[in-house]
């Protein structure tokens, strides 16, 4: 009764390899450029003519190229923000869902309506603080990645809330009423009970928030003037948004080399975050 | 069989908890000694708060919530709140280039500005250098009269022959006292060397104009407090405040002096928004392209999406192959994508044109650079929709459908009818969420277009691809003029639609209900 490759499977193979095509022409554009020595994205023709691997010896070798330290800090500030983030936002995550307290309704709406607010609109504010921040401890003021860091953990706790809190109210409150009874206190039930069941949709927050801090662009692009201090997202801007000349071989390899542990962690993590996304979907 | 809990009380768990406390509250109590030695009392303060409030969170008996929260709601407060306070309150104020320091700052540079070179424009040859006490010291020789002056911050006195010296050509080269100063030190004071004044003791004074050179100076601008108005002594005009940060002549409110200050404008930024044609043109051209931008991203990426997802449905073959090569787009950092795609538009190199034979200059038509802005935001957007899409597929009981089908209906009637209903309901907050997130998708029109083509509608600063968010960006940060306070009465317009719309959204979705 199953039709294998019938006339109705056609147009679901239409579809699929079109899409198929469209999205594997800026990926294969992307890998040919970056092995092609002239530095253009793509000369006369599609097809790869010169093979090298120039491009790639340029990052690590070009001074004024300092590539390794941008992958450097896009990985300390993106795992430092995702550790953080995760903490603070489970731990309140966990009193909005578990805890009655006065001001939980007002304080969860308050949470999500100034998330809403384009928030890099207050980018002078934030600005003029940080360099108020550098005079007095440069390690977390303008510039420092670190300083950074403090402003996207400020700017993660209303995302994070509302993303585990609709998982935790899935949890029964029978386990931790349970709990309580047999003499549990509060932060009893936090660590041993909630974290535990908890784990896997942190670690889904955490990649999010890891893959969202590493494709952080503007804040990055005004804090981070020193080259050498540069995220990769800023870095690897450079080669291309200049007003002056664009070169497009490094910044291809340096686009290929910076997205493949990102490819691979998403890839690997796609069951959960999948489920993480349509978690708010499907329960309604 | 919670007794095994009890691990995590007693000596250790209170060890854990105030050794980190602890551990803050050092870090704190430095920063706060650091704050007050730059005397950044502000900061000081607003950290003491912090410090104030962690311990009390900690340390009392009750106050559980308090306990989970107090962390997140520091940082909360300090990096989100405050600055989005800071930007509602700008949207209230003339805050621009020209009008961005405090009304005292912009005085100063009044007063400083306001000199004129005397009648006869009195030159000084000028010998500069410092005093043992490192204070600038100066010979001034009348390039006229020939009187030599000893000169200082203090005043002037007439100098002898006896303590200077000259070289060949007669130019003075040294003084008793005053050591001269080198190339670099000149190179590196040069803003202080400008602001030098020597005063003659008659009201003028001597201003150095480059390393060996002096002009007199008469101060022509003066500002009277009482009155609160600036007078022009040379020209004989009053200036008035005018209630805008800037003070204007009495007689003609056009003339106005530069600096001007920020101050309370009230809805003036909101009223030229709406109001004024030259903004507003730009302002609702904007508008709609953002509800229209955000609609068509959200339209093509779930149509094609869903698509997709109704496709991969049944267990065709290579469907596995489909799913994992199809969410490529999603899981490529996005900055990457769109800056490769700006790359592919290109006029001259870029791969498009290439292929198809082309000589498109995409980002200078408004309408093609449109198109291409949604042709990327699908590229990036489809492989979400077909996630969540597929996600909501497998929710529906398979039950529904068979039901259909014994009904007789057909396997289209089936998806009009019952499916995509169903579907709708599901997704119907997610794609809701969609809009706003792509109302507010900085990355893609800033790294894609840059707005562009500007040609389009004012020629300044909106482009034809410009979204508010874009467009309130540049409006602050611009090359041109910067206009914070208008920037953030656009993001203000921003905040209520977005607001509205979220907050519509999750009544609808009934997630307030449960909360």
């Amino acid at each position: 009764m199953s039709k294998k490759l019938g006339r109705n499977d056609l147009w679901r193979h239409v579809l699929a390899i079109s899409l198929v095509l469209f999205t594997a022409f800026p990926i294969y554009v992307v890998l040919v450029t970056s092995f092609d020595p002239t530095g253009g994205i793509s000369s006369s023709s599609l097809l790869p003519v010169k093979f090298s691997l120039d491009n790639y010896i340029l990052l690590f070798t070009d001074p004024t190229v300092p590539y390794w330290a941008w992958i450097k800090n896009s990985l300390v500030i993106a795992t430092a923000t995702a550790v953080t983030s995760v903490a603070i936002g489970a731990a309140a995550a966990f009193a909005f869902s578990r805890l009655r307290f006065k001001g939980r309704k007002v304080g969860l709406k308050a949470l999500l309506l100034i998330q809403v607010f384009p928030s890099f609109l207050s980018l002078t504010a934030i600005y003029v603080m940080m360099e108020q921040v550098f005079l007095i401890t440069p390690t977390f003021g303008l510039g420092s990645i670190w300083g950074l860091y403090l402003i996207y953990i400020g700017g993660s706790l209303g995302v994070n809330v509302w993303l585990l809190k609709g998982f935790l109210d899935s949890i029964p409150l029978e386990l931790d009423e349970s709990a309580r009874l047999d003499g549990a206190s509060v932060p009893q039930v936090f660590w041993l009970i909630f974290l535990p069941l908890a784990a896997p949709v942190l670690a889904v927050i955490g990649v999010l928030s890891f893959i969202g801090t590493f494709n952080e662009f503007v804040l990055a692009s005004l804090f981070l003037q020193d080259v050498e201090r540069r995220t990769v997202a800023v870095g690897l801007q450079q080669f291309v948004g200049g007003q002056f000349g664009e070169t497009w071989g490094p910044f291809a390899a340096g686009s290929i080399i910076a997205s493949v542990p990102l490819v691979i962690l998403f890839l690997s993590m796609q069951r959960f975050i999948i489920g993480g996304l349509t978690a708010g979907a499907t329960k309604g | 069989m919670f007794y095994k809990l009890a691990g995590l009380r007693g000596p250790l768990a209170l060890f854990l908890k105030y050794g980190f406390l602890g551990a803050a509250d050092a870090a704190l109590i430095w920063l706060i000694s650091a704050a007050i030695n730059r005397s950044s009392f502000i900061i000081a303060g607003v950290v003491a708060a912090a410090l104030i409030f962690l311990n009390y969170s900690f340390i009392t008996k009750g106050a559980i919530p308090l306990k989970f929260l107090s962390v997140g709601l520091i940082f909360f407060s300090i990096f989100v709140v405050t600055p989005t306070g800071y930007t509602i309150l700008m949207s209230t104020f003339n805050f621009k280039t020209g009008n961005e320091i405090v009304k005292t700052a912009a005085l100063r540079e009044i007063i400083n500005n306001g000199i004129v070179s005397d009648a006869e424009g009195t030159a000084y040859d000028l010998f500069l250098g410092k005093t043992s006490n490192a204070k600038y010291a100066g010979i001034l020789e009348n390039q006229v009269s020939k009187e030599v002056l000893y000169a200082d911050e203090s005043g002037v006195r007439p100098a002898t022959e006896s303590e200077i010296s000259r070289d060949i050509s007669g130019f003075i080269t040294g003084a008793d006292g005053i050591k001269s100063l080198t190339d670099e030190e000149f190179a590196n004071a040069d803003a202080e060397i400008s602001a030098l004044r020597f005063p003659l003791g008659d009201g003028s004074f001597a201003a150095p104009q480059g390393s060996n050179v002096a002009a007199r100076l008469i101060q022509s601008v003066f500002y009277d407090p009482v009155l609160d108005q600036i007078e022009n002594r040379v020209l004989g005009i009053t200036y008035i405040d005018n209630g805008n940060g800037n003070f204007v002549a009495k007689e003609d409110p056009t003339m106005r002096l530069d600096p001007g200050w920020r101050t309370y404008s009230g809805p003036d930024n909101f009223k030229s928004l709406f109001l004024d044609e030259k903004l507003r043109d730009p302002f609702i051209k904007v508008f709609i392209w953002t509800i229209a931008f955000a609609f068509l991203s959200v339209a093509t990426t779930f149509a094609v999406g869903m698509a997709l997802a109704l496709a991969l449905e049944a267990p065709i073959k290579f469907r596995r192959f489909y799913r994992g090569f199809l969410i490529l787009p999603y899981a490529i950092p996005s900055f990457m994508s769109i800056l490769i795609w700006r790359g592919l538009f290109n006029k001259e190199f870029g791969a498009i044109n290439t292929i198809l034979g082309l000589d498109i200059d995409w980002f200078e038509s408004p309408w093609l650079a449109k198109f291409a802005v949604i042709l990327v935001n699908l590229w990036l957007g489809f492989p979400y929709m077909y996630l969540i899409g597929s996600g909501a597929l497998q929710s529906i009981p398979a039950e529904l459908e068979e039901a259909a089908s014994i009904d007789g209906a057909s396997e289209k009637q089936t998806f009009y009818t019952i499916k995509l209903p169903l579907l709708m309901q599901i997704l119907g907050p997610l794609l809701i969420a969609s809009f706003a997130f792509n109302f507010n998708n900085f990355n893609i029109i800033y790294l894609l277009t840059g707005g562009g083509p500007t040609n389009a509608i004012d020629g300044e600063v909106a482009g034809a691809t410009d979204i508010l968010i874009s467009y309130a960006y540049k409006t602050a940060f611009g090359s041109n003029v910067q206009d914070l306070g208008l920037s953030s009465a656009i993001s203000m317009v921003m905040f209520v639609i977005v607001g509205t719309m979220s907050m519509y959204t999750l009544k609808k979705s009934k997630v307030m209900d449960t909360l």
